[in-house]
């Protein structure tokens, strides 16, 4: 695989589906009425979305990830810094993954 | 007159990317990107791998954007895949990013075309994120998006450069827990933003969506369905004023 010419099709098209997914849900937006229950919709979502990230993390882990989802709790309660609380985590995860091995 | 040059100061400022906001973004992101780095290195060198040159990946990189997706891409590319499944494998695998733009909508509309546009280019799971925390703790600047864009995406292009040139990368990023940090992010900005009682049925919902998608379908449709289960809850919840 060179860089060719006949890559150019492959190319654009995946930048245009990539762009699409980012763009997409933004510009169909313009032609929905933001309502407050709209509003109270959109600004539930991120707390969603982070639930969408952390639970299969959760159900496919073992020990390294439980704990480590502990320590990101803890940590957030005790300090109120998520980057803490993030660090934590991931220590926790590298260090028991090294003892498990 | 007057008019006039008020709409123009007006305009003038909803076009202009502010530099503070870009850089306030930047600097909050720093900690996510770093970690970006070595996922970065990990693709160019599973790019270099399958015959890819360094000039393709890094291409694929700033236009994708996507580690799973670009992938998935270059796999299909390499077994000869053509360019409809590239672009239904990268549709389905970032079909999250629908919602993320959705739920920008409110703050970032208030942007230029230009801003809006170009920010969503460089959209990363970390960067948006971060970017709807910041603004649900007040963050106003719609450049935050930007900026913390921008920063995620270099050390993706660099690490993807490195790895392609480097050839073969002797670290396994997972042995050094680096994939679990989005994940430890989520957790603690999710605990960050429980503020009240009404937070806790939208975060059930999200939950159980969750549990019962990801028994099927990949983690990126996980996403979709617990971000919808939330937002939908909250729909169902919320009152219009009278």
């Amino acid at each position: 695989m060179t860089l060719r010419l006949e890559l150019l099709p492959l190319f654009l098209a995946v930048t245009l589906a990539a762009f699409v997914c980012r763009a997409g849900g933004f510009w169909l937006m313009r032609f929905v009425n933001v309502t407050a229950r709209v509003d109270a919709a959109l600004k539930a979502a991120p707390l969603g979305v982070m639930i969408g990230i952390m639970v299969p993390a959760a159900l496919r882990g073992s020990t390294p990830e439980w704990l480590g989802l502990l320590a990101a709790v803890l940590v957030m309660r005790l300090t109120h810094k998520d980057l803490v609380a993030a660090l934590a985590g991931v220590a926790m995860v590298a260090l028991m993954r090294a003892a498990v091995g | 007159m007057e008019v006039r040059e008020r709409e123009a100061a007006a305009g003038h400022q909803r076009v202009r990317l502010t530099l503070r906001g870009t850089w306030r973004g930047a600097v909050e992101i720093v900690p996510i990107a770093l970690f970006v780095l070595p996922f970065g290195i990990a693709f160019g060198a599973a790019a270099a791998a399958k015959a890819v040159p360094p000039g393709i990946a890094v291409l694929m990189s700033a236009t994708v954007y996507s580690g799973s997706a670009q992938t998935a891409t270059v796999s299909g590319m390499a077994a000869g895949a053509g360019i409809g499944a590239s672009v239904v494998t990268i549709l389905m695998l970032n079909a999250r990013y629908l919602l993320y733009g959705a739920a920008l909508r409110p703050w970032l509309g208030q942007a230029s075309t230009l801003q809006a546009y170009s920010s969503l280019y460089l959209l990363g799971d970390g960067n948006w994120v971060l970017s709807m925390k910041a603004h649900a703790s007040g963050e106003s600047d719609t450049a935050f998006v930007f900026g913390s864009g921008v920063a995620m995406f270099i050390p993706w292009l660099g690490g993807t450069l490195l790895g392609s040139l480097v050839n073969e990368w002797v670290a396994d990023p997972k042995m050094l827990g680096l994939d679990f940090l989005l994940v430890a992010f989520c957790t603690a900005m999710g605990v960050g933003l429980i503020k009240a009682r009404r937070d806790w049925l939208p975060l059930g919902a999200a939950v159980v969506a969750a549990v019962v998608v990801d028994r099927f379908a990949s983690s990126s449709w996980t996403i979709v369905a617990a971000g919808l289960a939330g937002a939908l809850t909250a729909f169902a919840r919320a009152k219009e004023p009278a």
